[in-house]
C-alpha cells in the first residue's frame, strides 16, 4: 500500500476516502495523467499498481494500472532554478505546491454502479476525477474466486492477501506463451499454470520437457528439490515418457513408458526442420525427399549403412539424379542419428498411437529428455515427430466428430520451450508449430510456449498468442514482441522492463480480466498441500492405486 | 482599555481599495507597516479590514527651518516632534471586511467616511480573520505598493498569533498560497517564502 509523506502532519491528516490524486489530462490510447496529491509520497509508489477512479460525472468507477511515474512543475524554470537543500521551508513550500508528481495510468476496465462484472473501458473518467489506490476488494472483484475453472497464479504487487486467479478455459482456447529471461522463473510458473489445466481437467497437455523440469523431482540451481507434476497427481493423470531411460532411472522417476523412434518411423518431414541445425543445405534438403522415395522405408538405415544398400546408393548417382558430393553430406550429416540413443533400426513401436490415446482420454504425457535435452537437434527432430503425427490425429478425429462419428477429441495444449527454435519466422509458416498457432483451435489443438527470446519467434504467430505471461525482459526487442499484436499495451513497457528479476510477471491478454503484475504462487509445501498432496507416505499409497507404472515400485 | 489602546487614528480619505489614516504622535509600535487595522464603514454596519503599507511624515515650514538651524536644545527637539502641526499619515490597502461578524475577502461594498477611527485588529481578531488566506491576492494585486514585503510583513505578523506546530502549519499553508499564486515568477516566489521561513 501507498505510504503517507511527512506532509500528512503538517496538511492535516489524510481522511481515509482522501484520493491519491485527481484525474488531470491524458487519453485512452495513452494513458491519464494524475496528478499526486503532495501528502501522498510518490517515493513510496511503484509501477504497475493497480488504481480506482471514481468518474465524476455518473457513478462508474474505471480500473488502471500505473505505468509510469514522473517529476513535473508548475513552472518548467524549476528545473534550471531549484531552491537550495538547505533552505527547508522553502523545500516543503514548493515540493507540496510547485513541484508536483504525476502518475501515468493505463486504463483497463469499468465498472458500472449496476453491474458486477467489469467490462472493457471505452471511455475515460472526466477532468479531476478523484484517483484512489485500489483497495483488496477492489482488486479481488476483478479476478474472482477460485472455482473449478479459475486458478490461483500469485498476488497483485503487495497485495498478498488477494489472488489472481486464471481463467483456465480461456487460456486453452488460444495458444499462449510464457516469456522471460533464463532463470526468471519461467518454468516454475508453466509448471504452476499446467497443474491448474491438470487439476481441471480442461485439457490434456503434451509436455516437451527438456530440462527435467515438469516430471519428477525437479531441482534447482542450488539442489533444492520441487515436486514434479507426476508427483502432483499420482493417481494417473500424468505419465512420464522418456527418451533417456537411463538418467530417468537414475534420477528416480518413475516412468510410464520410454519412447523409442524406428529410423522407419521418420520421414524427410521431420529432417527439414533439422536443416538448420544440421548445416544440411537446401539441395541437400531438397534430396531427402527423392531419397526417401527411391530408397523406400529403410532410407535412413540405408544412408547410414547400417543396411546394406552400396550399390542402390551407386545406382542413384550413376543415374544422375544426385551428386555423389551431395549423397555424401547428406550421409555425413546424418552420423548425428547415430548418437540418438533413442533412435532404433527397423520399423519402431506403437509409440504414437499410444501417446495419442493416452491424451485423448486425458492423461497428460510429460515426455523427458533426460541427457538428450542438451542437444537441441535431438529435442527440435521428437518435438517436431511427435507434435506432426498426435496433431494429425486431433485433425482425423476433429472431422469424423465433425461428421457425427467420433467423439469431439480432447482440448489438447502443447507445450514447447525454446519455441522460437520451432517459429522461427523463416520456418514457421511450414512448420507444424506455425501450423497450429495459426489454425487458432480448429482441431481442439493450442499451443504453450515457453521461450527467453520472444523476438525471435514470427511476428504472426506472436499475434495470435491469446495469454502473455511474461516474467523479466531487459532486451527492447523481446519486450516489443511481447506486445505485438495488443492494442494499447504498449504502455506496460515500463512495468515489464522493471519487474523483479524472479518470481514476478506481468499476465496479459486471453485469460485474465486485465493486465496484472503478480508475484508468482510460491512451489512449495504448502503448493502440493493445496493441490492435495500431503506427504511422501500418502503419495506412494495413492501411486499404487493408480495405473501401474512401469518401473513404480 | 483594550479598544482605546488599539484606535490608532481617524480617516481622512479613503476609497474602495483602502484608506488613509492621520494620528498626531505615533505609539513606538503603531502604527507599523504591514499591521492590520479595521476602520468603521456603512454607518457601522461594516469594518473594512485593512493593511498598513505606507506611513508618511510631510514636511512643514517649521520643520525645514529648524533643519538648517545650527544647533537645537532637547527642548526644542522635543517640541516639534511631539506637538507636531502636520499629523502622521499612514496608508492602508483594504484586504476585506466584517460585516455581521463575518470576514469577506473581497473589496468592500463602501469605504468608510473620513474621520471614522481606525483601530488595530486585536490578535484574537487578527487570527480569526487569517484562519482564510483568501486575503493573498488582494494584497499580491495592488498596483505599484511594494506588494511582496507587505505580504510577508503581514504573514509574520499572523504567525505570531499562534504557536509551535500551529504556527509551522500555518506558515506552511501561507508558503503553498503563495506558491500557487506566484508560481509564474520564481524568482519572486523564492523571496516571498524564504521570508516566511522562522
Ligand atoms: N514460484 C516459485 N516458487 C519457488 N521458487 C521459484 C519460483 N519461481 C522461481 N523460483 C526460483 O527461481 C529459479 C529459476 O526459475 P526457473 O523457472 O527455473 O527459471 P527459467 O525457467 O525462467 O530459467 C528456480 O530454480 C527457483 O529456485
Ligand atoms: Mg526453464
Amino acid at each position: 500500500m501507498i505510504e503517507r509523506s511527512e506532509l500528512e502532519d503538517i496538511l492535516g491528516p489524510r481522511v481515509d476516502e482522501a484520493p491519491l490524486g485527481i484525474v488531470v489530462g491524458g487519453s485512452l490510447s495513452s494513458g491519464l495523467q494524475i496528478k499526486i496529491d503532495p501528502r501522498f509520497s510518490m517515493e513510496k509508489l511503484a509501477v504497475g499498481r493497480y488504481v480506482v477512479i471514481r468518474g465524476r460525472q455518473t457513478s462508474r468507477r474505471f480500473f488502471g494500472i500505473v505505468t509510469d511515474i514522473a517529476l513535473d512543475a508548475t513552472n518548467p524554470d524549476l528545473v534550471r532554478r531549484p531552491p537550495d537543500l538547505s533552505e527547508d521551508f522553502v523545500l516543503e513550500v514548493y515540493s507540496s505546491e510547485v513541484a508536483i508528481g504525476t502518475l501515468n495510468v493505463s486504463l483497463m476496465l469499468m465498472l458500472d454502479e449496476e453491474q458486477s462484472e467489469p467490462r472493457p473501458v471505452k471511455t475515460i473518467p472526466s477532468h479531476f476525477s478523484p484517483t484512489y489506490e485500489a483497495s483488496a476488494q477492489d482488486v479481488e472483484c476483478v479476478f474472482g474466486e477460485e472455482d473449478e475453472t479459475h486458478f490461483y497464479v500469485g498476488t497483485p504487487l503487495d497485495m498478498e492477501q488477494v489472488q489472481v486467479n486464471i481463467d483456465l478455459a480461456r487460456f486453452v482456447e488460444r495458444s499462449s506463451g510464457v516469456f522471460g529471461k533464463s532463470g526468471t522463473g519461467k518454468s516454475f510458473i508453466t509448471r504452476t499454470v499446467l497443474t491448474g489445466i491438470i487439476k481441471s481437467g480442461l485439457a490434456a497437455t503434451l509436455i516437451f520437457d527438456m530440462h527435467n523440469d515438469y516430471g519428477w523431482a525437479v531441482k534447482d540451481e542450488t539442489g533444492r528439490e520441487f515436486k514434479g507434476l507426476r508427483q502432483l497427481f499420482p493417481d494417473g493423470r500424468v505419465s512420464v515418457v522418456t527418451l533417456d531411460e537411463d538418467t530417468s532411472r537414475a534420477r528416480g522417476s518413475k516412468i510410464d513408458r520410454v519412447l523409442k523412434i524406428g529410423y522407419e518411423q521418420i520421414e524427410p518431414e521431420d529432417v527439414e526442420m533439422l536443416s538448420g541445425l544440421l548445416g544440411l543445405s537446401d539441395v541437400q534438403t531438397g534430396a531427402l525427399y527423392y531419397l526417401r522415395r527411391t530408397l523406400g522405408p529403410s532410407w535412413i538405415a540405408k544412408l547410414l549403412e547400417i543396411e546394406k544398400a552400396d550399390e542402390e546408393l551407386q545406382n542413384l548417382i550413376e543415374s544422375g539424379r544426385i551428386v555423389a558430393g551431395t549423397l555424401g553430406a547428406i550421409q555425413r550429416k546424418f552420423e548425428f542419428f547415430h548418437r540418438m540413443g533413442f533412435l532404433v533400426p527397423g520399423r519402431g513401436d506403437d509409440a504414437v498411437e499410444d501417446i495419442f490415446l493416452r491424451l485423448s482420454n486425458g492423461t497428460n504425457v510429460v515426455l523427458e529428455f533426460g541427457n538428450y535435452g542438451n542437444t537441441m537437434a535431438a529435442y527440435i527432430l521428437v518435438a517436431n515427430y511427435l507434435t506432426r503425427r498426435i496433431h494429425g490425429r486431433y485433425v482425423r478425429q476433429k472431422n469424423l466428430a465433425s461428421g457425427g462419428k467420433a467423439d469431439e477429441p480432447k482440448p489438447l495444449v502443447i507445450v514447447i520451450e525454446e519455441a522460437h527454435k520451432f517459429l522461427d519466422p523463416k520456418i514457421a509458416s511450414h512448420t507444424i508449430f506455425g501450423v497450429i498457432a495459426r489454425e487458432l483451435r480448429k482441431y481442439n489443438v493450442t499451443l504453450l510456449i515457453v521461450d527467453q527470446r520472444p523476438s525471435g519467434i514470427d511476428d504472426e504467430v506472436m499475434s495470435q498468442i491469446g495469454t502473455r505471461v511474461t516474467c523479466l525482459l531487459d532486451n527492447e526487442a523481446d519486450i516489443r514482441a511481447v506486445f505485438s499484436g495488443v492494442s494499447g499495451a504498449s504502455t506496460l513497457r515500463e512495468v515489464l522492463a522493471r519487474l523483479d528479476t524472479r518470481q514476478q510477471a506481468l499476465i496479459l491478454g486471453h485469460a485474465v480480466p486485465m493486465p496484472v503484475v503478480i508475484r508468482t504462487r510460491d512451489y512449495d509445501q504448502s503448493f502440493y498441500a493445496a493441490i492435495g498432496v500431503t506427504d511422501e507416505s500418502n503419495l506412494d499409497d495413492r501411486a499404487k492405486m493408480g495405473i501401474d507404472s512401469l518401473y513404480g515400485e | 482599555m483594550e479598544e482605546v489602546h488599539a484606535m490608532i487614528g481617524r480617516v481622512t480619505r479613503c476609497s474602495i481599495r483602502g484608506f488613509v489614516g492621520a494620528v498626531r504622535l505615533p505609539e513606538p509600535d503603531l502604527p507599523s507597516f504591514g499591521a492590520f487595522c479595521k476602520a468603521e464603514a456603512q454607518q457601522g454596519h461594516s469594518q473594512v479590514i485593512g493593511l498598513i503599507y505606507d506611513i508618511s511624515i510631510e514636511d512643514d515650514e517649521f520643520a525645514r527651518q529648524m533643519a538648517t538651524a545650527e544647533s537645537l536644545s532637547p527642548e526644542q527637539f522635543s517640541d516639534h516632534q511631539y506637538n507636531r502641526q502636520v499629523p502622521v499619515e499612514f496608508s492602508a490597502l483594504a484586504i476585506g471586511y466584517q460585516r455581521d461578524d463575518q470576514f469577506h475577502y473581497n473589496l468592500p461594498p463602501q469605504p468608510p467616511l473620513t474621520l471614522a477611527p481606525i483601530r488595530a485588529l486585536t490578535p484574537a481578531e487578527r487570527m480569526a480573520f487569517t484562519q482564510r488566506l483568501d486575503f493573498i491576492p488582494l494584497i499580491l494585486s495592488a498596483p505599484n505598493l511594494p506588494v511582496d514585503d507587505l505580504l510577508t510583513a503581514a504573514l509574520r505578523q499572523a504567525a505570531q498569533d499562534r504557536s509551535g506546530g500551529e504556527r509551522r502549519r500555518f506558515l506552511l499553508q501561507a508558503g503553498r498560497e503563495c506558491a500557487r499564486l506566484l508560481d509564474r515568477d520564481l524568482s519572486r516566489l523564492h523571496v516571498v517564502v524564504r521570508g516566511l521561513a522562522e
